[in-house]
């Protein structure tokens, strides 16, 4: 394999990883605010509750943004078509998700608990929403997308908005919020206590059930459904466009890497043991494992969706050999070295600081100091 | 085909987004620094005044802070949404400072930002001290990757056109990074940013003078804000210079419109203080001119002249007739990429393929397009002159505006004298949105001036836009609209409450101090305490 | 010896700084000048903050003695 292909599935391994991170990270916040009506009961619960994510969710905000950076900087044509494809779809991610900062930061700037209930709902609706859309629009890769080219590389979508809200989407994304839900109740354990820790510890439970159940699910459901299979392209590693391959469409197709890599089979394994792992631990009080474990389900799920689609980016349902793979929506060797070399350099300095960060802001949230006014708590 | 509705609908949603983003960021720049000047003084000092200040101004911040982070990400996303053919075309070189903003400097922001915030019993003070330095650096380090990628807009610097690949590629990271219009704009802008922040802590301070509230703290914010924007100030207007002489040699229709220049004339050229540009009739209608002096600042010279619109026309004219041989061999190499005569075409004309491009949209068939198509493809080089140049006229007004206030205050800040100047402090709070305005306008001189481009020569706007409806358009349009303008209300609500209800006093929060002092929102008309000096 | 490894570090750093300042000055001018500028303006305006309070202790002072 030649250098640009090398870098070429360096960069899809770390779009990868980019996406699990965000998923833990955005994810967690975003499960805190979707449980904050049902878990926080007083307004004090709800306040403890959002000061536990409330030094982190500005920083774990960042890998939903640096997610879209990358993927502008190493795939822009998978940028470029699949954002505006998923227009309204994304527009209501975007909104939701910049009602969310403002949530964290006017709420408790005034005590009239009709301001505070108002935007413990926004919280609720920017939380929920963007993991059912962040999961929806995983599902509907699955499904292919209507687009296709002109010869210079326009791109047009021809579906509606409802079209990309089908049934399957909607299990990916009810999947992807479940697992959101899991990962806040298990931070809201670790930095609660009372009754505010029992019920996130059901929402864990319950959580984490869901999760299985759909997880299972959505792969008997992948079995039978019909996968793309690359036949024909120019190879990984030469320069190319999207309008010079072909592609076919066979029932069962999405499980070939499965077949050819039996390995791959731990990956959903991953996945399982990671939801039941954080099931059983919430059920023991060791919310800090339960954490980690709640993690490596979403390294499971993500990687699972990753190994089955390889090579394939966003599959398109109009013609399929105009899918974007790996090899065909890819920036230049050039840009990919420059920015394998950044991301060497600044992932691990990220992990260290936000680390330092968590370690630094460790511990229970009291409660007692949030209503003795210290003023920047949220 | 290409709808231009949803073109320029597309655009008009660009600038609301990008203007309204715009409001919060420089803000933000330039605040970051002040706290940690504060916090700076808080410990090597000791004094917890100064801790009160970072305190308090850091919770200013943080209000503005959080709509700035908001709407930020609407841009980050935006490109992709609404600008798709422009994203695949350039995603290649684009792409890249965007994510190296988020690996490098936005991460680090927010992280130590939440730790800014929430840490101040949990970090040492030493530690605390360098959370908010770097809170600062990395805002400015963000702004200079945005504005690396912004720059490749107005100068495409360090990239090439690949037939095979249909888009620009990258050939040269450090062209791209060092590119003049780069350096001298992030200067220009991340000093503007401190400007902002100066006039707006000046501002708030003049407040609480006036009022009589909070006065040590109110007279060191001041002091510390004033001698913070009179450099910042000089700063901006040298960059602003520097900025002016880039464009005029990559970007000479930009210059032609902000100076509002028809006519190529020769040296030394006057300057037209104030004129009423007519873009039908290239002309303008009464003109106040100033002799040399376009010359003297545009080429440091004397004897160094400009191109007009006229001159620029007619070039623009031959790179169109380039051109079309250009756009022509692509079309040859996009269905039979080995073919050696269209790559040598293509080859020969590629330094004019935007040009080709701009004619499609008047001559969709380039084999059969006539002279008058040509001409009004050359028009279009052209932006939009009044705009330009009554935005560029604005904005240095009120840049030397601002250069006039900042000299007086750091007078009357120095000799301690400043709380009994009632006019000026009155004067101060109205120069608050200034710097904001001042803002506003340099985002559209940079921006409308590089029309009709999206990247500069290379690829036009209305190539650029997504293949959406219009219904599409106006749907997004009107919720950006509606949800932005209760966001602005609620921030302002927020900040205007926050300044009134002021510090947090040591005795008591808020409370205004001393027993002559109003209630906060002014129950005590102003002539009740006089104009004494304090204490 | 303590003084000595930190001298060491501090050496270090300083010649590197020096060497990394050499190339962004040559590359970048611009950027260079924002460095310095920015960190002069923040200093320039602590240094503010703190002759204020060295002028309202003097003033201070002087009103005592005239009293």
């Amino acid at each position: 394999m030649g250098l640009y292909a090398t870098l070429q599935v360096i960069w899809w391994l770390l779009l990868g990883v980019l996406l699990m991170c965000l998923a833990v990270m955005v994810g967690m916040d975003m499960g805190v605010g979707a449980i904050l009506r049902y878990v926080g009961r007083t307004d004090l619960e709800r306040r403890v509750a959002l000061n536990i994510i409330g030094p982190h969710w500005e920083g774990n905000q960042v890998w939903f943004v640096l997610g879209g950076g990358a993927i502008f900087a190493a795939f822009p044509l998978l940028y470029a078509t699949a954002f505006s494809g998923f227009y309204v779809v994304m527009l209501l991610l975007l909104w939701t998700m910049i009602m969310r900062p403002l949530g964290f930061e006017y709420r408790s700037q005034i005590e009239r608990p009709a301001w505070r209930n108002a935007w413990d709902w926004v919280l609720f609706v920017s939380g929920a929403v963007p993991m059912l859309i962040f999961g929806a629009a995983f599902g509907n890769l699955f499904r292919g997308v209507p687009f296709h080219f002109q010869w210079d590389l326009t791109s047009f979508y021809t579906g509606s908005f409802l079209g990309l809200l089908n049934p399957f989407a909607l299990l990916a994304g009810v999947l992807a919020l479940s697992l959101a839900a899991m990962m806040g109740a298990l931070m809201v354990m670790n930095g609660a206590e009372g009754a505010l820790l029992q019920r996130a510890r059901g929402v864990v439970q319950a959580a984490a059930g869901v999760a299985i159940v759909l997880f299972a699910a959505g792969g008997l459901w992948v079995h039978a459904m019909p996968g793309y299979r690359l036949i024909g392209s120019p190879g990984p590693g030469l320069p190319q466009t999207p309008l010079e391959q072909s592609v076919v469409t066979v029932p069962g197709a999405w499980l070939t890497n499965f077949g050819a890599y039996p390995l791959l089979w731990l990956v959903p394994l991953a996945g399982f043991a990671g939801m039941v792992g954080a099931w059983l631990a919430a059920r023991a009080g060791r919310s800090h494992l339960g954490w980690w474990l709640g993690a490596l389900a979403w390294i499971g799920v993500i990687g699972t969706a990753g190994a089955a689609l390889f090579p394939f980016m966003l599959p398109s349902s109009t013609d399929p050999s105009m899918s974007l793979t790996l090899w065909n929506a890819s920036s230049s060797k050039d840009t990919l070295l420059w920015m394998a070399g950044f991301a060497a350099v600044f992932v691990p300095l990220i992990m260290w600081y936000t680390s330092w960060a968590f370690w630094v802001m460790r511990g229970k949230v009291s409660a007692e100091k949030i209503t003795r006014g210290d003023e920047h708590a949220y | 085909m290409i709808n231009g509705t949803v073109v320029d609908l597309s655009r008009v949603q660009f600038a609301a987004t990008a203007l309204y983003h715009f409001l919060f960021v420089p803000l933000t720049l330039g605040l970051a620094f002040l706290l940690a000047a504060m916090e700076t003084v808080y410990v090597t000092t000791g004094k917890p005044i100064y801790k009160q200040m970072a305190q308090f101004w850091g919770k200013l911040f943080m209000i503005n802070f959080a709509l700035g982070v908001a709407t930020g990400l609407t841009m980050e996303f935006q490109f992709g949404t609404n600008w798709s053919f422009y994203s695949g075309f350039i995603g290649d070189i684009f792409g890249a400072p965007l994510a190296i903003e988020g690996l490098m400097a936005f991460f680090m922001e927010s992280t130590f930002v939440g730790l800014m915030v929430f840490g101040w019993e949990r970090l040492s003070k030493g530690q605390h001290l360098a959370v908010t330095w770097l809170v600062a650096f990395a805002a400015n380090l963000s702004a200079l990757w945005i504005l690396v990628a912004n720059s490749f807009m107005q100068d495409p610097a360090g990239a090439t056109f690949d037939p095979f690949t249909m888009r620009m590629q990258l050939t040269s990271f450090r062209k791209l990074i060092f590119s003049p219009d780069a350096q001298s704009k992030f200067v220009h802008t991340s000093i503007a940013g401190y400007v902002t922040a100066a006039v707006f802590v000046t501002g708030v301070s003049a407040f609480y003078l006036l009022r009589k509230r909070h006065i040590p703290l109110a007279k060191r914010s001041l002091r510390m804000a004033v001698l913070f924007g009179v450099l910042a100030t000089i700063g901006v207007i040298t960059l602003g210079d520097a900025l002016g002489f880039v464009a005029g040699r990559v970007q000479p229709t930009k210059l032609a419109a902000m100076e509002g220049l028809w006519k190529s004339e020769s040296a030394p050229m006057p300057f037209n203080l104030i004129a009423f540009p007519s873009q039908r009739e290239q002309k303008d209608y009464d003109a106040v001119q100033v002799p040399d002096l376009l010359s003297l600042l545009v080429t440091h010279s004397l004897g160094g002249t400009v191109l007009g619109v006229d001159a620029l026309e007619r070039r623009a004219q031959r790179r169109i007739e380039q051109g079309i041989p250009a756009v022509q061999a692509l079309h040859v190499l996009a269905r039979d990429p080995t073919n050696a005569a269209a790559l040598a075409q293509f080859d020969a004309h590629r330094r004019d393929l935007g040009y080709g491009f701009l004619l499609q949209r008047y001559a969709p068939n380039l084999s059969q397009a006539t002279a008058a198509q040509v001409r009004a493809a050359a028009r279009d080089t052209i932006p939009f002159v009044a705009a330009v140049f009554w935005s560029f006229r604005v904005m240095v007004g009120l840049g030397l505006l601002m250069l006039a206030f900042f000299v007086l205050a750091a007078l009357y800040s120095l000799r301690d004298v400043v709380q009994n100047k009632r006019w000026f402090l009155r004067a101060a709070v109205w120069m608050i949105p200034v710097p904001f305005l001042a803002n506003e306008c340099g985002w559209l001189v940079a921006e409308l001036g590089r029309q009709p481009w999206t990247v500069f020569d290379v690829l036009p706007t209305w190539m650029s836009a997504s293949t959406h409806s219009v219904a599409y358009m106006v749907f997004s349009l009107i919720g950006f609209l509606g949800l932005y303008s209760i966001f602005i209300v609620i921030e302002l609500y927020l900040l205007v409450r926050a300044i009134r209800h002021g510090p947090a006093e040591p005795g008591g929060s808020g409370a205004p101090q001393g027993g002559h002092a109003p209630l906060a929102g002014g129950a005590v008309p102003a002539a009740a305490y006089g104009n004494k000096a304090e204490g | 010896m303590r003084t000595f490894l930190y001298f060491l570090l501090f050496m270090f750093l300083a010649v590197a700084v020096t060497i990394l300042a050499a190339i962004l000055g040559y590359e970048g001018a611009w950027y260079f000048a924002w460095l310095i500028g920015t960190a002069m303006l923040v200093l320039i305006s602590a240094a503010g903050g703190a002759l204020l309070d060295a002028q309202e202790a003097s003033a201070a002072e002087a009103g005592r003695e005239q009293s």
